[in-house]
């Protein structure tokens, strides 16, 4: 039971990195209707470039400003794409050159990064924040899902209770209608990117330690990400938050038992699977009669 | 005259193929221009054109003397240029305030538009997809009134509504026009259309077949279905 507890604690730190991609996710695909692959990618590039920075004798903490702010780079750079060339696309469309454009970000940042060697990541929070049942929960732990946490909070405020978030809601039901209307739509989207480029990035930093050190295995963490935005049906912020937390928690606690802690990389694709099954089943209820 | 909308030779392709061809028109401020003709005449795409949704292959478009050719359809709409699409395009998932908030210019008044419709009012706080189709039409119209246009284009706005819903729009159109706003509108119902018109323009295959007075159209339904339809050469 201890042993399951500690693996659930240890689990945190993804959870809450799940948590804030998703809610990420959740955030493009609301206000610029698109569902994106590159989230993680982006962030996987600012993470890298951190490293680069530090290897060019910059200190970590600027070093981390720097990272941040390729991150917004490429994520404006990404919407730009987007807002340039698909704005008018389907959603399906959308994706699939979020997905394309993965599968390039991901070739080029192994060939930028020497193939899957691993780097060695800095810990941006080390340490201990303190004992839950005897267990020691970490700085990063915490952080990242306050990180989420906070995200969640204030992505919902802005929406709700500001003039550019009026804006916001209204350009991700009908862009070409609030256009009309003087929003100054394609400003507003690449904001979006930007802003979730510098959400995701950060989190990457916090995380990367504690995964797999490359930029392929770093870049599709966007599996579990869009995982917790499908609990959240891709519009809730809360449920998209208790899907990443919860898929988080529930990979660390599988690493505990024997026999399944080596699948336990397939939990999202089951997450996914059994959100979708669930969602059709009116359908098939439907059907039936 | 001022001619606050001035429309010369203006060309606009879809799929290669011509749809509007060398039309030329304006819109006047202070009055209503009707557009009519048959489905399929390139009217809505004539107004697409005007706003920036699709882009236009000739002629210029010219607002208050300067040309908004090479403008974005929301630097149009900044410029004074408002479009009032088909279909009743409200943010559904907005309350009715909301959708009236989005594009409110500085200087404009909540007070106008619930002037306009005082229907609106009492639904302020309800989402915009539950209101009616006529009280959607009223909010787009009222939403547009508060981007502070100097012209409004509006397409078929009475599609789909009751004939005395249709008759509060046209009041409503009316009273825009009066307070000085030029209005080009494009309309299904003539007759109605004709009646409030200070001008009036008919569209055939893509081209102008007729630019002038309203009165001759009402007076004579039988040369307006011959425009539409073709048998009838330009007036």
């Amino acid at each position: 039971m201890n042993a399951l507890l500690t693996s659930a604690v240890a689990g945190l730190t993804a959870a809450g990195a799940y948590a804030l991609l998703g809610v990420c996710a959740v955030f493009t695909f609301r206000l610029v209707a698109v569902v994106n692959f590159t989230g993680a990618a982006i962030g996987t590039a600012g993470t890298f470039s951190m490293i680069g920075f530090i290897s060019l004798g910059v200190p970590l903490w600027p070093a981390v400003v720097l990272g941040i702010l390729v991150g917004t780079l490429a994520g404006a750079l990404i919407g730009l794409v987007m807002t340039q060339w698909f704005s008018e696309a389907t959603a399906t469309t959308k994706a699939a050159v979020t997905a394309a454009l993965l599968v390039g970000i991901v070739a080029l940042g192994l060939r930028l990064t020497g193939g899957q060697s691993p780097k060695e990541f800095p810990t941006l929070f080390p340490g201990s924040a303190f004992r839950l049942a005897g267990v020691e929960v970490t700085v990063a732990s915490v952080l990242t899902v306050v990180l989420a946490l906070v995200f969640t909070l204030l992505a919902d405020a802005f929406l709700n209770r500001t003039r550019t978030g009026l804006h916001l809601r209204a350009l991700s039901e009908r862009p070409m209608a609030a256009e009309l209307l003087g929003v100054r739509v394609r400003i507003l989207a690449l904001l979006v990117w930007a802003v979730t480029g510098a959400f995701t990035t950060f989190a990457l930093m916090i995380i990367a330690p504690q995964r797999s050190p490359d930029f392929m295995s770093l870049s599709l963490l966007v599996v579990p990400a869009l995982a917790a935005a499908l609990v959240g049906a891709f519009r809730s912020f809360p449920l998209a938050l208790a899907g990443g937390l919860t898929i988080g928690i529930v990979e660390g606690m599988s690493s505990a038992i024997d026999g399944i802690s080596q699948y336990r990389g397939i939990l999202p694709f089951f997450v996914i699977l059994a959100v979708l099954l669930w969602s059709q089943r009116g359908a098939r209820w439907d059907e039936a009669r | 005259m001022t001619r606050t909308l001035d429309v010369s030779g203006l060309v606009i392709n879809r799929a290669g193929l011509p749809v509007v061809r060398g039309v030329s028109l304006s819109a006047q401020k202070g009055q209503i221009s009707v557009l009519l003709g048959a489905n399929g005449a390139g009217k809505t795409t004539l107004l697409e054109g005007l706003s920036g949704i699709i882009p236009t292959s000739g002629g210029d478009i010219a607002l208050n003397g300067r040309s908004v050719i090479a403008a974005r359809a929301g630097e149009r709409a900044r410029a004074g240029l408002s479009h009032v699409e088909q279909g009743r395009t409200v943010f559904r998932q907005l309350s009715t305030e909301e959708n009236l908030l989005v594009g409110m210019a500085p200087g404009a008044d909540l007070a106008d538009a619930y002037d306009l419709f005082p229907e609106l009012l009492n639904r302020r706080g309800v989402r915009a997809g539950l209101l009616s189709g006529g009280e959607q039409q009223m909010l787009v119209i009222a939403r547009s009134l508060l981007t502070r246009p100097e012209v409004i284009l509006i397409d078929e706005m009475s599609a789909g509504l009751a004939p005395v819903v249709v008759q509060r729009l046209m009041a409503a159109v009316r009273r825009l026009a009066d307070a000085g706003l030029a209005i080009l509108l494009v309309e299904q119902f003539a007759a109605l259309a004709l009646r409030i018109a200070d001008h009036a323009y008919v569209m055939r295959r893509g081209e102008l077949v007729y630019d002038g007075l309203p009165q001759p159209l009402l007076a004579d339904p039988d040369r307006l279905h011959h425009l539409y339809l073709g048998d009838v050469q330009a007036a």
